[in-house]
């Protein structure tokens, strides 16, 4: 096979100068486009980013002003198609604000756990003497229960949604880290790090340059399926009264807040409820879409 | 021997692994040598240490592997030199081509990247310096278009072409000494000569020293000026490439002779060695060969043999040196 590309290629001009990386993020994105379920998650994290985005425009009412002429509205009351909560406050300014957080939260708590996680991957997986060692502080971080691991760390910091991150990040490293490390591991005895090796690149060299990108595909998967965990965790935390404080509008907050009014207005908890539920989903069935995509084995060489 | 025109002095390599079952000696007691210009061929058996040996000079051995005795490239003792060091000569001064060409480039960078990575680690050459010395090079070793080549991706190219683009990165800093690891095994029998003709001209052009790994007689008919032969992890013979088929002295070499197949001679039947290549570790008393060596004698299953000098040149690790240097020795006096 690879005798006839060569062959070919002698003769007929190739359109691009370089077409295999474009064409691979191409043919990634039709496969993840076909996923239908991949889609509608594809289409929801699509909503939150313009909501984030977006939502000084999209709103009319400030997320954190009172009004209490308009108390415990419930959805559909005129001006306020969401209803308002126990404050007054808008709920469509809250949840379109609270999208903006989630998101915030998500991709920084798991931007910084992959710089932890890969880095310890990294050199648990190319150095055999650490990988002993790190691995087993990495054991030791998994016996924990994440959001008891999460919950010790805020008590530590105290409560800020930037501790939130940190704790989040924190209990991210250890499967990020073993999951870098175990392409890691198969990545080292590959002929091409021998070669590398053998022309005089350096162990820095090698693991950053020529390693990491290797493994760009198990991270992405990872990095994905982790948005949906950071974003519920940082909701937990703050229902538990750990992250967000009351006049923030996390989604995980104003469950907490509209707990009290579950049977007078539920839409209080259940629009909340449902927002991240939706992007929870999201993010899982994405994370799904994308590791069938990049799956190495579905890939014609 | 010591020898002015050297690149790399072997002395006594001694390999050994460290394995749960103890320490497993890979390689013992190799000493060889390479001279400028000169293309040395290490035969054996897949397991006979070659490989291993050539890892030791590279400086390259897993962590497991312990090396001693004395590896001198240029005068400098290479297993005393510190990692970073040795790195320093590591595609610069001694470089590699593995057998595997297909996947001895990695595949998501472009072959060009590729190429021009020695030239930015070894010669420090700026981005746009590098590419033209690049493309300089692919043309060295024979590949059309390079400009084109240079950007594209490992899989696009036959196997022939990326061990011809591996040798392109090996020679990138003009080394003194090319190690080539079975560089033709991987490839189709016709280009298996190309690749080999294309380091014949490239040592002619340069004047660098080659090692040749290789199980395969034939290659070393081609190629080789001197060879040695190892056998579970010891040199048996060594000998200038003609010598040695002329007349060979190890049983083991006669052995490899005769397993080979020839096409002039129709009536020519081709004669494996009996039985297999004992593991490291679990190496039977007296001569590592005697089990399969038609010529053993009652010595050979208890005594290991020493390094006998059979000619000008040509050593052999096997008693029958000793009765033949006997016997001349015994034409010499009477």
């Amino acid at each position: 096979m690879a005798m006839d590309t060569a062959v070919s290629t002698g003769g007929v001009p190739v359109e691009a100068p370089s077409p295999e990386q474009p064409k691979r993020l191409a043919s990634t994105w039709k496969r993840v486009i076909k996923n239908r379920l991949a889609l509608v998650g594809l289409i929801i994290i699509g909503m939150q980013v313009i909501m984030a985005v977006f939502a000084p425009l999209i709103t009319t009412y400030d997320p954190a002003v009172l009004d209490l002429s308009v108390k415990e509205l419930p959805p559909g009351s005129k001006g306020h198609w969401l209803g308002t909560d126990e404050y007054g406050r808008d709920m469509w300014s809250r949840i379109v604000y609270g999208a903006r957080i989630s998101l915030v939260m998500g991709i920084s708590s798991v931007a910084l756990g992959l710089i932890g996680g890969v880095a310890l991957g990294l050199l648990a997986g190319y150095y055999r003497w650490l990988d002993g060692l790190l691995m087993r502080v990495v054991d030791l971080m998994f016996a924990f229960p994440g959001i008891l691991l999460a919950m010790l760390i805020i008590a530590m910091l105290g409560t800020s949604l930037v501790n939130v991150v940190i704790a989040i990040s924190i209990w991210s490293i250890p499967s990020c880290a073993r999951i870098v490390r175990g392409s890691v591991l198969s990545l080292k005895n590959r002929e091409f790090v021998m070669a590398l090796r053998s022309i005089g690149a350096s162990d820095i060299r090698i693991m950053l340059k020529h390693i990491l990108p290797n493994c760009t595909a198990p991270i992405i998967v990872f990095g994905t399926m982790r948005m949906a965990t950071a974003i519920l965790s940082t909701s937990a935390l703050s229902f538990l009264g750990l992250g967000a404080q009351p006049p923030t509008p996390e989604w995980g907050a104003m469950i907490a807040a509209g707990r009290d009014f579950m049977w007078t207005s539920p839409h209080m908890t259940v629009i909340p409820g449902i927002a991240i539920m939706l992007v929870v989903f999201a993010f899982n069935v994405l994370g799904d879409g994308l590791r069938d995509a990049l799956d190495p084995n579905m890939e014609t060489r | 021997m010591q020898d002015q025109n050297s690149v790399l002095e072997v002395e006594g390599l001694g390999v050994r692994f460290r394995t749960e079952e103890g320490d497993v000696p890979a390689v013992q007691g190799a000493s060889f040598s390479v001279q400028r210009g000169e293309v040395l061929c290490i035969v054996g058996e897949s397991g006979c240490g070659k490989s291993i040996t050539s890892l030791s000079v590279m400086g390259l051995l897993p962590d497991s592997a312990k090396a001693e005795g004395s590896i001198r490239f240029d005068g400098n003792d290479l297993l005393a030199m510190s990692q970073e060091e040795i790195r320093q000569i590591r595609g610069n001064e001694v470089s590699m081509i593995f057998q595997e060409p297909m996947t001895s480039l990695n595949p998501v960078f472009t072959v060009g990247f590729q190429v021009m990575e020695p030239l930015v680690i070894h010669r420090k050459l700026s981005k746009r310096e590098a590419y033209e010395e690049a493309v300089r090079l692919l043309e060295q070793v024979g590949i059309p278009d390079p400009r084109k080549r240079m950007e594209q991706y490992p899989h696009e190219l036959s196997g022939g072409m990326r061990q011809r683009v591996m040798i392109a990165i090996a020679l990138s800093c003009q080394p003194k000494l090319l190690i080539a690891d079975e560089p033709t095994t991987a490839l189709d029998v016709t280009i298996q000569a190309q690749i080999l003709d294309l380091i014949l001209k490239l040592k002619e052009e340069t004047g660098m020293g080659v090692v040749l790994i290789t199980h395969d007689m034939g290659v070393v008919a081609e190629t080789a000026d001197r060879v040695v032969v190892m056998y579970a992890g010891k040199v048996v013979e060594e000998a200038d490439a003609e010598t040695l088929f002329q007349d060979p002295k190890h049983p083991y070499t006669k052995g490899l002779l005769r397993s080979m197949p020839s096409v002039d001679d129709e009536t020519y039947a081709l004669e494996p060695i009996p039985g297999k290549l004992p593991k490291p570790g679990e190496m039977p008393q007296g001569c590592p060969f005697h089990p399969r060596c038609d010529d053993a004698m009652d010595r050979c299953r208890v005594e290991s043999p020493r390094v006998f000098t059979v000619g000008p040149g040509h050593t052999s690790r096997c008693w029958l040196g000793e009765e033949e240097k006997q016997n001349h020795a015994g034409k010499s006096v009477g």
